[in-house]
């Protein structure tokens, strides 16, 4: 950007900016999107979606995700019981997956991109390419924590045995569903570039 | 003036690069961030063409055949991918529902069939004006396809249900299976800056026919 040339968000081209008129929303030669410099509003985008995420976080790890009816009994069950059911039938590796996917994930995508966040609104300048790195392991990452979903929908597809025993999906699916996807869209959003911004505006 | 500058700009912290030569299977790393920068891939174009089609053949079986018939007390009960969002929205979790249909059913189908048209074009050489959209569409939506989050969590419930009743795998299992396989394939032999170059490429031969006509 320094250098006159602005690289075009989906398709990596170059473009001269000296051939962008002012006032007009230039589209890439190439691919046809819209060229900015850095995306648009990054910062608040991300931001917002990273706080809602939070927000959402909490409910969907407090309430049911899920209700086993057994012979007449409802039992609700959140995700950690599921996770620590797991572990009492000595299912280790099952249940750190889920713990993984469905806990370690999200909030270490919340946290991470919290994080990132701070140090470009503060300007902090050290561990930039850990920061970077990082990015590039929570956009990675983002798509698994859809793991539990996944399951729960299998789950109350193939286990529904008429009075005997069925599984449904209690609310907290709804918010956890919203977590991943407000995740999703965050890392969509951020702009990494934005980190080097300011160690190149200060040589 | 070439309208492409030798130069590339790392897509991570915008540092700008001599594009240096790459050889097949070689990786590009920023030297400022570490970021991956590029990867060049070999008969990219031909690759992403038989591994698409070939995914599309299995499409139908794989999410609309039963995965795994349970036997529990005497009863059956099988369910398919399908079914697996049909049961979310009868449950009016619609939000839910829709994002397992987008994610599931959804958006494997369209990066498949994208990808078989765009290479077919490029094929044939039919440029048309949507090519550049099509082929962006393909890139940015490629994340949302989970067919692979999908298959960990057939695993998972196997083993959660595997106590309780026993388990026939079906065809929408090995259907599903090589289904996920054929997706992961087109990324890996997916090289974005071939299919550019050869879009620009047919872009600039069509304009031309068109003024010559």
């Amino acid at each position: 950007m320094d250098c006159g040339f602005i690289s075009c968000h989906d398709c990596g081209k170059l473009i001269s900016a000296k051939e962008i008129p002012e006032g007009f929303q230039p589209a890439c030669p190439r691919c046809s999107a819209d060229i900015h410099a850095r995306k648009p509003h990054s910062l608040s985008r991300t931001w917002a979606l990273i706080i809602t995420s939070a927000i959402l976080f909490l409910p969907a790890n407090l309430l049911p995700i899920m209700r086993v009816d057994f012979l007449g009994s409802q039992e609700y069950s959140t995700i950690m019981d599921g996770i620590i059911y797991f572990f009492h039938e000595n299912e280790y590796g099952i249940g750190l997956i889920i713990f993984t996917a469905s806990v370690l994930v999200p909030l270490f995508k919340i946290i991470g991109m919290t994080i990132i966040l701070l140090s470009i609104q503060f300007k902090w300048k050290s561990w930039l390419r850990h920061k970077t790195a990082m990015f590039h392991f929570i956009e990675f990452i983002g798509r698994w924590s859809m793991l539990d979903i996944f399951v729960i929908a299998l789950m109350s597809t193939l286990v529904k045995f008429g009075t005997f025993t069925s599984t449904q999906a209690a609310p907290a699916a709804s918010y956890f569903t919203a977590v991943v996807l407000c995740t999703m869209f965050a890392a969509l959003t951020f702009d990494s570039r934005l980190l080097w911004d300011t160690e190149s505006s200060n040589p | 003036m070439s309208d492409t500058p030798p130069l590339i700009a790392c897509h991570a912290c915008d540092l700008l690069l001599e594009k240096p030569d790459v050889a097949t299977g070689q990786k590009l790393f920023c030297p400022r961030c570490k970021s991956q920068l590029y990867q060049k891939k070999t008969d990219s174009v031909n690759k992403v063409l038989a591994i698409s089609f070939s995914g599309l053949l299995l499409y139908i079986p794989a999410v609309f055949a039963p995965l795994l018939t349970l036997n529990a007390a005497g009863m059956n009960q099988d369910g398919s991918i399908f079914d697996a969002f049909l049961s979310f929205y009868q449950q009016k979790y619609y939000f839910v529902a829709i994002t397992l249909f987008l994610t599931s059913i959804f958006f494997p189908l369209f990066k498949l069939s994208l990808l078989l048209s765009i290479t077919i074009q490029i094929k044939l050489r039919l440029y048309s004006r949507s090519l550049p959209f099509l082929f962006r569409a393909a890139n940015s939506l490629d994340e949302w396809g989970m067919p692979d989050v999908y298959l960990i969590a057939i695993f998972v419930t196997i083993i959660k249900i595997s106590s309780m009743a026993s388990i026939h795998y079906n065809l929408g299992f090995i259907c599903f299976l090589f289904l996920t396989m054929m997706t992961r394939a087109t990324t890996s032999a997916l090289d974005p800056e071939i299919f550019w170059q050869e879009i620009d490429r047919m872009k600039k031969y069509s304009t031309k026919t068109a003024a010559n006509d």
